[in-house]
């Protein structure tokens, strides 16, 4: 493994002061799922490793006005668990349930998926759909980054050096939405997604919505919303089999995949269509 | 050579020891310790070979690093038997959920970890409680048997 300073700040403001000292040569250690590998096969160049993976201020669930707040460090395990993350960010929940394996759940955490900034992040696309924000501190000042602006490539986010994410906040799940998270791997533990949509639609009345929320993961650069796809869901009444695969269609021109290991990008475009269009009639109890 | 102080436990017992920074707590348990019943498989979170329990979470101890192991407190496969085989690996030999054996102690270690949060899984709880060990002989099957037999799912 690389050789490497380890430092492991007390509190939130000293980790802050080593991330403002270090800059570029540092890198921040959470739950390590990641890192860690990446430490073994040489591909890290920072030499500060912070560890942050013990400081209370960035772990745990709350909820307060209409919102969750997420610390970064909280992990998978933690957010699958917890009775407020269950009833009031139900498709996070979902997404985060296909991540690694429990092992993996237990130790990597969902502001480690969100900084690593991977096109195949899973919990990315149920972040997108639910307009999560998130503040980001440094030593002397503190703003709310709107997740469309978060990520700015594959691996890259618009975190400066003296920064680091102290809190996720997504609003609260409403009665009348329904979504889901759905995801293609090559098996069913430990796989990196080759496409994943995540959808939240907001009800009108029947299967009228008001608004609709699609985005799908690892079939872009960067994750973002499928707004095509989004427009033909709110247009009219979804109840026909013939519209949804229209609406699902669109997803053609709302993806820009790669050809790699894992498929190619003719594969994932289709994928993402039929993975929007199969969960679509499952969701609204739509015969297949 | 970087080094750092460590002070955890161990299958009950306090260790304090001097260890460089840049090895997992698997290279510690296997190397330093020589407790070999931890083992190395892919070495990146894959096949779950390496599965320990760390404050109560199983965990791939390849992929956890040795500082992060300060203060906490560690079960491995020696620990789980220190006073003989436990019910869960009596139900694997039982079962023959074993071939080669490699990958016994994490099942192991999983299956453990599975009932400590749930203690009767049905069958699909108790492959996603698995979902994170591979093994290359026995198709899974006895395994899942061992696993039921234990949790009492099987008569």
């Amino acid at each position: 493994m690389k050789e490497f300073e380890y430092l492991k700040p007390r509190d939130l403001n000293e980790a802050l002061l080593f991330a403002r000292e270090h800059g570029h040569r540092k890198r921040f250690l959470a739950g390590g799922t990641d890192l860690i590998v990446r430490l073994k096969d040489n591909l890290i160049r920072e030499d500060y490793i912070i560890d942050i993976g013990e400081i209370e201020e960035l772990r745990g669930i709350e909820k307060k006005n209409g919102e969750i707040h997420i610390g970064p460090i909280t992990t998978h395990s933690e957010i699958i668990e917890s009775e407020i993350t269950k009833k009031y960010a139900p498709l996070l929940v979902e997404a985060v349930k296909t991540i690694g394996s429990p092992q993996i759940r237990n130790r990597g955490t969902i502001g480690g998926n969100i900084c690593n900034a991977s096109p195949a992040g899973d919990s990315i696309p149920a972040l997108v759909v639910s307009e999560a924000r998130f503040v980001v501190k440094s030593l002397n000042n503190e703003r709310i980054i709107d997740i469309k602006d978060f990520f700015v490539g594959p691996g890259k986010t618009s975190l400066k050096q003296d920064e680091i994410l102290y809190k996720i906040i997504i609003p609260e799940w409403k009665e009348n939405e329904i979504g889901f998270f759905n995801k293609l791997g090559q098996r069913n533990a430990m796989s990196i997604s080759i496409a994943s949509v995540a959808v939240k639609l907001e009800r009108e009345k029947d299967n009228k919505f008001k608004k609709a929320f699609v985005s799908f993961g690892a079939v872009s650069p960067v994750v973002n919303r499928a707004t095509k796809c989004e427009n033909l869901l709110t247009e009219r009444e979804l109840d026909s089999k013939d519209y949804i695969f229209e609406a699902a269609n669109c997803a053609l021109d709302e993806v820009n995949p790669i050809t790699d290991v894992r498929a190619t990008r003719e594969y994932r475009r289709e994928v993402s269509k039929y993975l929007l269009y199969e969960s679509l009639l499952n969701l609204l109890g739509i015969g297949g | 050579m970087k080094t750092i102080k460590i002070n955890f436990v161990l299958n009950g017992e306090e260790i304090i020891d001097e260890v460089p920074v840049n090895i997992t707590l698997l290279d510690y348990l296997r190397d330093y310790l020589r407790l070999t019943g931890t083992k190395e498989g892919c070495g990146k979170g894959e096949c779950g070979a390496c599965t320990v329990i760390m404050n109560g979470r199983s965990v791939n101890s390849c992929m956890v690093l040795i500082p992060q192991v300060d203060g906490k407190n560690v079960l491995t496969i020696e620990g789980l038997s220190k006073n003989g085989i436990t019910k869960i690996q009596k139900a694997f030999v039982e079962e023959g959920a074993i071939q080669c054996g490699f990958c016994t102690p994490g099942m192991v270690m999983s299956t453990y970890y599975l009932l400590s949060k749930n203690p009767h899984p049905n069958e699909e709880e108790i492959r996603e409680g698995l979902s994170g060990n591979l093994c290359r002989c026995t198709g899974y099957k006895k395994i899942i048997e061992a696993v039921k037999r234990v949790s009492g799912g099987k008569k």
